[in-house]
This record gives C-alpha cells, structure tokens and sequence, in this order.
C-alpha cells in the first residue's frame, strides 16, 4: 500500500498540532501585519493537513471536502486581509500593528 | 522498506548536501575580489536599489486573480466524477460558474480591471 | 430555506444594480426583499424542514432567529440613511449586508459543522470590509484591521476544533456528532474533549466575551457608526444563535464538563465589562464595553442550557438589540464628537426623544417595566433552574453597576448645555428610529409573552 498509509495517525496529529501551535505562537509573537497574516494561514493549513489526515482514517470523503471550503474561504479572507492592510499602509506608512494607536488599546 | 527508507533519504540528503558545502570550505582558497562578486552570465548590476516598490494595480490583479483561480478548485471534484455525476451536476456547475461570471462583471464595472 | 435563497439573491442583485444601472432603486429593492424574506420565514413556521442532505435544517429556532435578524436589519435602515448616501459606493454596501444577513441567517440554521464554518465566515468577512468601509478616516481602517487579525486567529481555532471533533467521532452532522457521543459517553476521548476548548475559545473571541475582548472597543469604536450599531446587534444575534445551536445539538449531554468554563467566562465578562463602561466618557465606547457585558447575561443563558435558555436567549437578543439601535441613532447624530457632555441640554431641545431614549436606557439597565428587565429576568431564571446561584448572583451585582452608567447618559442629557455648545438634532429617519425601538421596548415589556413563548 502507499507509504503515507503506513504513516500512525498520531503522527499527523502530531505534526498539525506543532505546525498549528507555530501559527498561533507567530500570530501572538510577530508585530508585523503581513507576517501576522502568514501565520494565520499556516494555522488553517495545519488544519487542513488534520481534516485529510482524519478523512483518510475514517475513509470519508467529507474532510477533503471541508479541506477545499477550507481553502476557498481563507483565499478571500487573505484578499479582505490584504486590501485592509494596503489601505493602513498608505494611512499609517507601516505595517507594525504596535505603531497603529490612534485608537486607545 | 518503509520507515527506514526514508531515515536512508534524509541521512543521504543531508550528507550529501552538507557534504559539499563542507568540502568546498576545506579545499578553497577564499580569495575575495570585487570581480568575483559580481552578478555574472544570468543579470546585470542593478541601478539604485533592489528593493522597488510596485504599482499598486498589479496588487489589484493579484487579487482579483486569487479569488478567481481559488474558485476553480471547486471543479476538481466534480470533474474527477463529471461521468458518473451526470447532467444534473454539469447544469449545478454551470450555475456556480454564472455566478462567477456575475462577480467578474461586477469587479468590472467597478473599474478593478482597467490600469492604473 | 427560502429566506435564505431571497437573502442571498438580494446580495447578488445589489452587485448588478452596479452594472445595470438601477443603483437609484435599490434601497427599495432591499426593503421589498428583506420584507419578502421576513413573510417567508413566517410563512414556513411550525414546519421543519431539512435541506441539501441535512446540511441546514430550518426550524422554530431557525426561523425565528431569521425573523429577528432581518426585522432588525428594517430598523437599522432607518438610522443608517446617511451611510447609504453616497452613489459611489451604496450598492457595494448593500450588497455586502445582505451576505452578512445570509451568513446570519446560515449560522441560526445551520445542522452541519460545515455550514457553521461557512456561515461564520461569511458574516465575518462582509463584516471585516464594513468595518473599513469610512475610506477618508484612518481610525476606520485600524477598526478594519483590528477586528480581521482576531477575527482570522479565532476561525484558525474553531476550525482546530471542528478538525478533532471530526477525528473523534467521523462525521461534520451534528446529530450523528450527538449520537457518537452519547453512545461513547463512558470514556470520551481526550479529543473530544479538546476539541471543545478549541470551540469555545473560538467562539468567545466571536462574541467578544472576555478574557479575550481586547479587539471589541475598539473596533467598535473605529468602525462608522451604523456599522458598529450592526455589529453590536445583528452580528452579536448571529454569533449567539450559532453558539447555542452547536452547543446543545451536540455537546448537551457532555454539559457537565463544559458549563464551568463558560460560567467562569460570563461571569468575569459581566463584571469586567460593566466596571470598565464606568470609567469611559465616550458614548460609543460606552456602550461599546456594555455590549461586552451584555455577552456574559448571554453567555449565562448558554451555560444554563435547559428548557427555559432557548427562549430566554432569544428574547434577551432581541430587547438588547432593539434597545441598542435606538441608542445608536443617538450615537450616530452626534458624529465624530461622542463625549458624553455633549449631550447636555438635548431633553431641553427633545424633551420627547429624551425621554425616549431614557426609556431604552432604562431597558438596557434592566429596570422592570421595560423589555431590558424581563430579558435578564429569563436568563436568570433558567439560570437558577440548571442550579447556578453564585453567577446569578454575580451576574445581579453587575448589572447594579451597570445602572450606574446608564444613568449617566441620562444625567447628561438632562443637565443644562455649555454657553456656546452646539446641541445635537435629530432628522426625521432618528425620530422614527427612536420611536419604533421605544415602542417595541415597550411592548415586549408589557407583553414579553409575544416573544418567549414562541419556541
């Protein structure tokens, strides 16, 4: 059989869990707002990796269908995210998500 | 076979690519001139700085192309079972698709696509 | 499921007014469609049906969440003309509340993990472009940026969550989610368990419950004013109906284990958010910080999670959000000056608009005659009823606190203007804003009935 099969789930568990906690620690850690926005994407995709993982152990197709929803949906979500941090750029001159105060914290 | 061939690959990976750079530090003289740095064969000396910024409207494009393109991987599915899925599937994509299109007329006319 | 389709289209029609001119006509389409929606869902009530493979199931609870959003949504026109007056954009706006409106409308139906994240997500991403939707003001685009980057974080933790709870039990359906873990209610594993904090945390960072609040204020702060009176009410409708959906279709049975963390989270949301409303002299972000406590009453109705919780959440959203859009008018006139003391000597120039508003004031605080008190009357009661003494009684100290506040606005209103002072007016789309809202507060008031009892 293939070799990813032979693979334990909790290894893919594992991995997603790490990739995931890599993610959030980025999001939480990092000041800039374009690197904030990667690490939120390797969020989601630690959970994709999850859902096909999961899918293949259950033999169901519905996890690789939410992996694609998945995808869709975080694509236009890094274009909203994207547009919003361009138009605070040209407002503020910096990406730093620490220098944008003109709002009380 | 299995686990073991792939602890094969990544132990040869890594020897072999640390390897030659290892090999490259002992053997070499290093002799630094300004010649030898130089962009050669694939590239010419920049004029000013690397760091340029774009236009803006090449940005618009990428995202008007990214939601576009993501759309697309909603066909894989259906076309992997385009057979057995029949018309009533072709006439639910072609729908999805028209909606689409809806979209594009609209980023259209909003003037998402003319150059700025 | 026909309000939903009418919804949607609505959203796709108002992207075309774009391209086929008939941008002058639609508002009146938006109200003819929203309307329509509102008769179809009554039309479908008492039924329950389940659509495209038991993806959404539209029952009471459905329906009459679908009602609430979309009459709230006829209300928030009223004091949002302005934000409509712009050719340039009108369309783009429209279109983008009737998504969100459909995201709401999913996230109250929804039977299947997947079409909660995809409803959430709708509602969230129209909400993160109408947040900066104010291109000339940099305060609207930081609210744009600040309400994403949470927003984007916490769908990364409700997806972790959906992801291990489909690992555990196989299946996105919630009631083949609800039969698995009955069947191993014995020895759940830990994933399930897991996968539950994930949720929640995911879920607390959508309603703004604290400790995880930091974006809320401020978001609302920045964000134009309609949008802000849209997010506090609607959007909050939303996230709720979803929470409560997704906790007692599938986790009812497990609630022993879950409840303590939500009680702990409404508890320190009440009062964290009514002592901080204390110390703002900003209205909006006044009412802003009573947005968040009013999230913990909620998140008690949540935690209760018994017979009397459904309805009691329902009618709590409702006085809460109709009391709040008839604030917001307020909030709107007074434009980009949102002190407190420049309300002084308003009742002098209203006096009955002041006391209208006095009135969904008073609603907010909870004091008895008004929608606002039996509100927090049924949450507390199905509280006490699911056997939690200690957060209602919390849950009473904070909203003492809270009287204090709210009789603030009422204080400034009726105290006398500065010499040179320019006073706030209403137009007449205000007047009737006020109006209907005081009304309505009035009525469910005397006859809460009309509300609570229907599911």
């Amino acid at each position: 059989m293939n070799i990813l099969q032979t693979i334990p789930l909790n290894h893919y568990i594992m991995l997603s869990a790490l990739l995931f906690s890599i993610g959030a620690m980025g999001v939480l850690l990092r000041r800039n707002a374009i690197i904030l926005l990667m690490c939120v994407e390797l969020m989601l995709n630690a959970v994709n990796l999850l859902f096909a993982a999961f899918s293949v152990h259950h033999a169901d197709g519905g996890g690789q269908v939410m992996v694609i929803f998945i995808m869709t949906v975080a694509a236009a979500e890094v274009a909203v995210g994207l547009a919003i941090i361009v138009m605070m750029f040209r407002k503020a001159g910096t990406t730093d998500i620490n220098l944008f105060d003109t709002l009380k914290w | 076979m299995g686990e073991s061939a792939i602890l094969v690959l990544i132990i040869s990976a890594v020897v072999f690519s640390a390897g030659g750079i290892l090999a490259g530090k002992l053997l070499v003289k290093s002799k630094p001139s300004k010649v030898k740095s130089e962009a050669y064969e694939c590239g010419v000396q920049t004029i000013g700085k690397s760091w340029v910024q774009f236009n803006v409207g090449y940005y618009l494009f990428a995202l008007i192309f990214l939601i576009f393109d993501v759309e697309l991987v909603f066909l894989y599915p259906w076309a992997v079972a385009a057979k057995q899925l029949g018309w009533v599937a072709l006439i639910e994509v072609i729908i999805f698709l028209f909606i689409l299109f809806l979209g594009f007329l609209y980023a259209h006319k909003k003037g998402a696509l003319r150059w700025m | 499921m026909n309000t939903l389709i009418t919804v949607s289209l609505l959203g796709i029609a108002a992207m075309l007014s774009e391209v086929f001119r008939f941008k002058k006509f639609i508002q009146t389409v938006f109200i003819a469609a929203v309307t329509g929606a509102t008769g179809l869902a009554v039309l479908d009530w008492g039924t329950s049906y389940s659509y495209f493979r038991f993806m959404v199931l539209f029952d009471d609870y459905a329906l009459a969440f679908s009602i609430l959003f979309l009459v709230l949504t006829l209300i928030w026109l009223l004091l949002s003309q302005e934000y409509f007056c712009n050719e340039n954009t009108r369309a783009d706006y429209f279109a983008l509340i009737s998504f969100s409106l459909a995201g709401a409308i999913i996230l109250s139906s929804f039977s299947d993990l997947s079409m909660f994240f995809i409803g959430i997500e709708i509602l969230s991403v129209s909400a993160y472009v109408l947040a900066g939707s104010n291109r000339s003001d940099i305060r609207s685009a930081e609210a744009a940026l600040k309400y994403f980057l949470p927003g984007a974080f916490s769908t990364g933790f409700l997806l972790f969550g959906m992801a291990l709870i489909y690992g555990a039990t196989g299946s996105f359906n919630l009631s083949n989610i609800s039969l698995w873990i009955i069947a191993n209610h014995s020895n759940l594993p830990v994933m399930v368990n897991a996968g539950v904090v994930f949720l929640i945390t995911g879920l607390l960072f959508k309603i703004a419950a604290m400790p995880f609040h930091n974006w809320a204020p401020d978001v609302y702060d920045g964000s134009p004013t309609p949008v802000t009176a849209y997010m506090s009410t609607i959007i909050k409708a939303a996230s709720f109906a979803a929470f409560y959906r997704l906790f007692v279709s599938c986790f009812s049975i497990m609630a022993d284990w879950w409840t303590p963390l939500l009680v702990i989270a409404a508890a320190i949301t009440m009062i964290g958010g009514n002592i901080t409303a204390v110390y703002q002299n900003n209205l909006k972000r006044m009412l802003a910080y009573s947005s968040i406590a009013h999230s913990g009453y909620l998140l008690l109705a949540v935690a209760a999670i018994n017979q009397l919780s459904k309805p009691a959440m329902l009618f709590y959203l409702a006085a809460y959000s109709v009391a709040s859009l008839g604030m917001f008018t307020l909030v709107n006139r007074m434009g980009n000056e949102q002190q407190l003391d420049k309300l002084k000597g308003f009742a002098h120039d209203n006096p009955f608009y002041a006391a209208l508003i006095t009135l969904l004031t008073l609603s907010m605080a909870g004091i008895p005659p008004l929608a606002g008190f039996f509100g927090k009357y049924y949450v507390f009661l199905s509280s006490i009823r699911s056997d939690l003494i200690w957060p209602v009684i919390v849950a009473v100290i904070a909203s003492l606190i809270g009287v204090y506040y709210y009789f603030r606005i009422v204080y400034n209103m009726y105290s006398k203007p500065a010499a040179s002072a320019h006073v706030v007016s209403l137009s007449g789309f205000d007047k009737s804003a006020i109006l209907i809202t005081a009304l309505l507060t009035l009525l469910l008031g005397i006859a809460p009935a009309l509300i609570a009892d229907i599911i």
